[in-house]
C-alpha cells in the first residue's frame, strides 16, 4: 500500500486556438470539482439505497480461551474460501469473503495502482527532462510561408472530439483510481466523497460517448496508418533524433504506433467499461448461477484491472503525444487546428508525404492546363 | 445560510426574475418596433404561412440536407437531448413539482442516459465545428462561445450531481443554472424565443406569396 | 473586384448609413438580426460560396453591418449592455467599404439561404435594406447606380427612351408582321417590357405580342410607363424605386387596365407584384401577373391552341418568380403544354440555384468574374438533365447566362420560354 501519497503532477500546456479551448474545458472541470470540494462534510447524505447500521465485527468473532480457533486460523480458512452455512441457498452464498475477490483487491492495490502512478509520473519526468535537455524541436529550415493541407475538417473535428472526452474521462478516471490514496488525505472525507461521487457520475456518463468517439477516430484515421518498411528504417534512425534524416510518409512510426496503441487501449477500455457500466446486462451465455464464483463476478474483477491498466497505458502514451503536438515541436499543432502545415515542416518530418502531395498537386495543375488548352476552362 | 440555501433561495429568485423580466422585455421590445402594413394582394393566407413556417421549417427541405447533415444530426441530438433532460429528468420533475405543484412521469434511468449522451455529444461536436470550420470561425463571436460553455457547464454539473447524495453538488449545479438564466436575456441564447418571431415573419411573407416550403 | 483605381476616393457619410439603418429597423428585420445563431449553414445554400468555397461569401455575414447598428442603438436591452461595454462598435467608413462587396457584388437576393436557415432568416430582405444605407453613405457600384439614374432620367436603364421604344416597336411590328398595340387610349391589359428584352432579345416582344393577339386580349404597351425592371429597388435608391412604380401605375390607370403584365423578368415581378403597393403607399388598382402566369391561365382557359412536341426541355426557375414569387407552378403548366419530355434540374422549382446575376449583380462589371464562376453550377445542372432545349423566363437570367456561357465556352443556347412557346401556336 502507498503510505506517502504525492499529489500527481499535471502537465500544464499552453497552446493557441483550439487547444486553449480544450484546456479551458479541463480548467472548467477542475474548477467545478474544486467548488464542489470545500469542506461540506456536514451536507453529505448516504444514497437512498445505502445500507446503514452495519456493526464492525464484534468480540464474538475472536478466538477464545476455551480452545476455540484463533483469529489467525479463522482468517486462514476464510481466506481460502471455506464455506460456512447460510439461509441463502444460492451458489457461493455460504462463503464469507470471496477469496478471489481478496486476490483481486491485493493485485489492484499492491500492483496495479503503484505501477500505474509510477509509470505516469515517470513519463512526465522523462518529458520534462527531455524538454530541459533538447528543448523545442524547431523547424530547422525556417518557415517557408507556404502551407499545405494536412488534416481535413472531419479529421480535426474527430480528433478534438476524442481529445476533449479523453481529458474528461482521464481526469475523472484518475480521481476514481488514485483519489483514495492521494486526495482523501489532502481534502478530507466530506469533500472527497462529493468529488468521488461527481467523478463517478461524470465518468459513467461520458463513457458511452467516448466509445463513439474512439470508434470514429479509428474509422477516420485507419487509412495510412498501416506499418511499412520505411517505418522500420525510421525506427532504426531513432526518428531522426540520433542525427541524420529519417524518412516517413504521412504518418511516421511513432504516430502509427500511437494510432494502434490508442485504438487497442480504446477497445480494451470500451469493452471493460461496458462490463462495468452494465454488470446486470451481460449476454446470456456469460450468466450462470451454478458455479462457486459466478462468471460475471470474475469478469467484473478482470474488467476493473484491464480498465486500469489500459487507462494508464493510454494516458501515459497520450502525455507524450500531447507534448510533441504542442510545446515539443514547432509547427505540429497547426496541422490539427488550422488544418495546414508549413511546407518546410512537411519536408523535415514527412518528406515522402510531402513529395506525394507535390506530385498530386502538379498532376492536377497539368490536367487543368490540358483542359484550358482544349478551350474547356 | 449554507451554500445550498443561498442557491435555492435568494439567488434562485434573483435569477428567475432577471430571466423572466429580461426575456419579456426583449420580446415585447422587439414586437413594439412594429412594421407597416403589407398592401400587396395576398395569394394565400399569411397567418397560415406563419404557423406553417414555425412548425414545418424544422423539417429539412430544399434538397440541402446532405450538405448540412452535420448540423442536422448534432443540432437535433443536442436540442432534443437537452429538452428531454430539462423537462423529464427525475430530479427536474421533482424540482418543478416543488415549485409549481405540477408533476408528470419522469424519464427512467436509461432514458436519462440516452438523452444525456445525445445532448453532450451534440453540444461538443457543434462547438468543435465552430472552432474548426472556416465559415463558423468567421461568424463566431465571444457570445457564441460563452453561451456554449455555460450550457455545457450546466449540463456537466447536473450530471455530476446525478447521485443526488451531496448538497454541495446540487448547489453547484443550481449556481451554474442561475448564471445561465441571468446571462440568457442578454445573449444569443434568446434564439430559443426569437426563432418563433423570425420564422413567423418569413412564413407570413412567403405564405402571402403562395410559396409552399 | 473593385475598380477603385479609376474613380476618385469617395466621401463616405457614415452617419447617413446609420440613420438609414435605424429607420429600417422594424420588428420584422429586428427579429432576423436577433435570431442569427452563427451556425453558417447558409453558406451551403449560397451559390457564391458554392462556386468559390470562400467563407467570406457566407450569407449570415451580410447581416452584420445592419446587426451592428441594430444591436448598438435599437435592440431591446442594448442600454444595459452598453453600460457594460457589450454593444458592437459604431460603423466606420472602413468597415462599410470592407463589407460593400458582400452587400452588392456577392448577393443576388435569391433567398436560397432562407430555406436552409434554422431560423428562416430572410437575408435577401436585409441586404435590400442594407443597400439603401450603403447608397445613402455614398457607396455602391457606380454602374448599378448609373443604371438606376438612367431609369429615372431616360425611362430605362439601357437607354430605352419613349422615342426608342416607339421606333423599335414599329420596326418589330413591320419586320415580323405582327400587331403590337402602342399607346391605345383604353385597354384591359397593360403589357410592360424589360429593356433587356427590347434591346437584346427583341424576339421576346414579338412572341408576347403573338400570344396576346392569339388569345384575343384587349392590350397595349404605353410610352407613359413601360419599363418593368426597377433598378431603384436593386440599387437601394428608394426614390427611384417609387418613380418607376408610379410610372407603371399611372400608365395602367390612364388606360383603365384591369391587369398589368410583367414580362420575363424576375425582379421586375417581385418589385411590382409584392413590393409595388408598399413602395407606392396604396393598394394597386389592378391585378399584376407575370407573363408565365398569364400564359398558363390562357392555356388553362383554352384560349391558346398549341402543338405539343416530344423535344426534351429543361427550365431554369428565376428566383424572384419561383422561390420568392410563388409562381413556380405557372411555368410547369406552360412546359407541359410545350413538350411531353420536361426534365427538371436537381434541384429545381423553389429550390433552384440562382443564375448568379439577379439583384442587379448582372449590371455590376466588378462582379463579372464571380458570376462566371457561379455559372458552372448551372452548366452542371443543365448537362445532368441531358435536355435538348434550355429555357428560362427571365431576360436578366438569360443575359447573365449568355455572358457567362461565352466566357466559359459552353455551347448551349439559353432560350426564352415565351419565345419557344409562341413558335408552337397553331394556325
Amino acid at each position: 500500500m502507498m503510505t506517502n501519497p504525492i499529489a500527481p503532477k499535471t502537465a500544464h500546456l499552453a497552446g493557441p486556438g483550439l487547444l486553449a479551448g480544450v484546456l479551458a474545458l479541463l480548467a472548467a472541470l477542475l474548477l467545478t470539482l474544486a467548488l464542489a470540494a470545500p469542506a461540506m462534510a456536514q451536507t453529505v447524505r448516504p444514497p437512498a439505497n445505502a445500507t446503514t447500521n452495519v456493526l464492525p465485527p464484534g468480540p464474538e468473532m475472536r478466538g477464545g480461551v476455551l480452545g476455540n480457533r484463533s483469529d489467525g486460523a479463522i482468517w486462514h480458512d476464510i481466506r481460502k474460501g471455506a464455506a460456512g452455512e447460510s439461509q441463502d441457498l444460492r451458489a457461493g452464498s455460504g462463503v464469507l469473503i470471496q477469496s478471489q475477490g481478496e486476490d483481486w483487491r491485493l493485485i489492484r492495490n499492491q500492483w496495479v495502482l503503484p505501477i500505474a502512478w509510477k509509470v505516469l509520473a515517470g513519463v512526465l519526468a522523462v518529458l520534462i527532462v527531455f524538454f530541459a535537455l533538447r528543448g523545442r524541436i524547431r523547424i530547422r529550415g525556417g518557415r517557408s510561408g507556404r502551407v499545405i493541407p494536412r488534416f481535413s475538417l472531419v479529421e480535426r473535428v474527430v480528433h478534438w472530439f476524442v481529445a476533449s472526452l479523453f481529458i474528461l474521462m482521464g481526469i475523472t478516471g484518475l480521481i476514481i483510481l488514485f483519489g483514495r490514496p492521494f486526495l482523501l488525505p489532502l481534502i478530507g472525507p466530506g469533500a472527497f466523497a462529493a468529488l468521488a461521487s461527481a467523478s463517478l457520475q461524470g465518468h459513467n456518463l461520458f463513457g458511452p460517448i467516448f466509445i463513439v468517439s474512439i470508434t470514429a477516430l479509428f474509422v477516420t484515421f485507419a487509412r495510412g496508418n498501416g506499418f511499412r518498411w520505411v517505418d522500420l528504417k525510421w525506427l532504426l534512425k531513432g526518428g531522426g533524433m540520433l542525427g541524420g534524416h529519417a524518412s516517413s510518409g504521412r504518418y511516421n512510426f511513432g504516430e502509427k504506433t500511437w494510432f494502434w496503441w490508442a485504438s487497442l487501449c480504446g477497445l480494451a477500455l470500451s469493452l471493460s467499461g461496458l462490463l462495468l457500466l452494465f454488470p446486470d446486462h451481460l449476454p446470456g451465455f456469460l450468466q450462470t448461477a451454478s458455479a462457486e464464483v459466478p462468471p460475471e463476478r470474475t469478469l467484473m474483477q478482470w474488467a476493473t484491472l484491464v480498465h486500469a491498466v489500459a487507462a494508464a497505458a493510454f494516458i501515459g502514451f497520450g502525455l507524450g503525444h500531447i507534448y510533441l503536438g504542442t510545446i515539443g515541436m514547432e509547427g505540429a499543432l497547426e496541422g490539427m487546428t488550422r488544418g495546414t502545415v508549413d511546407e518546410t515542416w512537411a519536408k523535415e518530418h514527412h518528406d515522402l508525404w510531402y513529395e506525394d502531395h507535390k506530385a498530386a498537386a502538379s498532376a492536377n495543375a497539368s490536367r487543368a492546363e490540358v483542359r484550358a488548352a482544349a478551350g474547356d476552362v | 445560510m449554507s451554500f445550498l440555501q443561498l442557491t435555492q433561495g435568494p439567488l434562485w429568485y434573483l435569477a428567475s426574475a432577471v430571466f423572466v423580466i429580461g426575456v419579456a422585455w426583449r420580446l415585447i421590445g422587439l414586437l413594439r418596433l412594429g412594421r407597416g402594413p403589407d398592401r400587396s394582394v395576398a395569394r394565400r393566407s399569411g397567418v397560415a404561412g406563419a404557423l406553417k413556417a414555425i412548425a414545418l421549417h424544422s423539417v429539412p427541405h430544399g434538397g440541402n440536407l446532405k450538405r448540412t447533415i452535420y448540423h442536422f444530426v448534432t443540432g437535433y441530438g443536442f436540442h432534443l437531448g437537452l429538452f428531454t433532460l430539462l423537462f423529464f429528468a427525475a430530479p427536474h420533475v421533482a424540482f418543478i413539482k416543488g415549485l409549481t405543484g405540477l408533476s408528470w412521469t419522469p424519464l427512467p434511468r436509461w432514458g436519462f442516459l440516452i438523452a444525456a449522451e445525445a445532448a453532450f455529444a451534440g453540444l461538443i461536436l457543434m462547438w468543435l465545428r465552430r472552432m474548426t470550420d472556416p465559415v463558423m470561425r468567421r461568424l463566431s463571436d465571444a457570445d457564441d462561445h460563452i453561451a456554449t460553455w455555460l450550457v455545457f457547464i450546466v449540463m456537466l454539473t447536473g450530471c455530476l450531481a446525478l447521485q443526488e447524495a451531496h448538497d454541495s453538488l446540487r448547489a453547484l449545479h443550481l449556481l451554474c443554472v442561475e448564471a445561465l438564466m441571468i446571462y440568457f436575456p442578454f445573449s444569443r441564447l434568446m434564439h430559443a424565443f426569437t426563432f418563433l418571431v423570425a420564422r413567423a415573419y418569413t412564413g407570413a411573407t412567403y405564405g402571402r406569396r403562395g410559396v409552399t416550403p | 473586384m473593385k475598380d477603385l483605381a479609376e474613380t476618385p476616393p469617395r466621401k463616405i457619410d457614415t452617419q447617413a448609413a446609420i440613420d438609414r439603418f435605424l429607420a429600417a429597423c422594424n420588428s420584422h428585420v429586428g427579429a432576423y438580426l436577433d435570431a442569427c445563431i452563427h451556425c453558417g449553414q447558409c453558406s451551403q445554400a449560397c451559390h457564391f460560396h458554392e462556386a468559390t468555397q470562400d467563407p467570406k461569401y457566407t450569407p449570415a455575414l451580410k447581416l452584420q453591418p445592419m446587426t451592428r447598428v441594430y444591436k448598438r442603438h435599437k435592440a431591446p436591452l442594448s442600454g444595459i449592455k452598453r453600460m457594460f461595454g457589450l454593444v458592437p462598435p459604431e460603423l466606420t467608413a472602413e468597415y462599410l467599404q470592407e463589407t460593400e462587396e458582400l452587400i452588392f457584388q456577392s448577393c443576388t437576393m435569391c433567398g436560397r439561404c432562407t430555406e436552409v436557415c434554422p431560423m428562416a432568416i430572410d437575408v435577401a430582405s436585409v441586404v435590400a435594406l442594407s443597400r439603401q444605407a450603403f447608397v445613402a453613405a455614398g457607396l455602391g457600384p457606380a454602374d448599378l447606380l448609373q443604371a438606376a439614374e438612367n431609369s429615372r432620367d431616360k425611362g430605362s436603364p439601357l437607354g430605352l427612351t419613349p422615342e426608342v421604344l416607339r421606333d423599335r416597336i414599329e420596326w418589330l411590328s413591320d419586320d415580323n408582321e405582327v400587331e403590337i398595340p402602342l399607346d391605345r387610349d383604353k385597354a384591359e391589359v397593360l403589357v410592360t417590357v424589360s429593356s433587356i428584352e427590347m434591346m437584346k432579345y427583341p424576339d421576346s416582344i414579338v412572341a408576347v405580342a403573338r400570344l396576346m393577339n392569339a388569345a384575343g386580349l384587349d392590350w397595349t404597351i404605353s410610352t407613359k410607363g413601360y419599363e418593368a425592371t426597377n433598378f431603384g429597388v436593386l440599387s437601394g435608391r428608394s426614390d427611384i424605386a417609387k418613380t418607376m412604380i408610379t410610372r407603371l401605375t399611372d400608365a395602367a390607370e390612364s388606360v383603365g387596365a384591369k391587369l398589368l403584365v410583367i414580362p420575363e423578368c424576375g425582379h421586375a415581378y417581385g418589385a411590382m407584384r409584392w413590393s409595388g403597393a408598399n413602395i407606392l403607399g396604396r393598394p394597386l388598382p389592378f391585378e399584376v401577373l407575370h407573363i408565365t402566369e398569364l400564359v398558363a391561365k390562357l392555356i388553362r382557359d383554352g384560349k391558346l391552341k398549341l402543338k405539343q412536341a416530344a423535344e426534351s426541355v429543361t427550365y431554369h426557375d428565376p428566383c424572384q418568380v419561383s422561390r420568392r414569387g410563388g409562381a413556380t407552378g405557372a411555368a410547369r403548366e406552360i412546359l407541359a403544354a410545350y413538350s411531353s419530355d420536361v426534365r427538371e434540374m436537381t434541384p429545381s422549382g423553389n429550390h433552384n440555384w440562382c443564375c448568379g446575376g439577379g439583384g442587379g449583380v448582372q449590371a455590376m462589371a466588378s462582379a463579372a468574374a464571380l458570376r462566371h464562376a457561379v455559372f458552372q453550377i448551372k452548366i452542371n445542372q443543365v448537362e445532368a438533365t441531358g435536355a435538348k432545349t434550355f429555357v428560362s423566363a427571365c431576360a436578366n437570367c438569360r443575359l447573365t447566362m449568355d455572358e457567362s456561357r461565352e466566357v466559359l465556352h459552353w455551347p448551349r443556347e439559353v432560350q426564352s420560354l415565351v419565345e419557344v412557346l409562341a413558335d408552337r401556336l397553331e394556325g
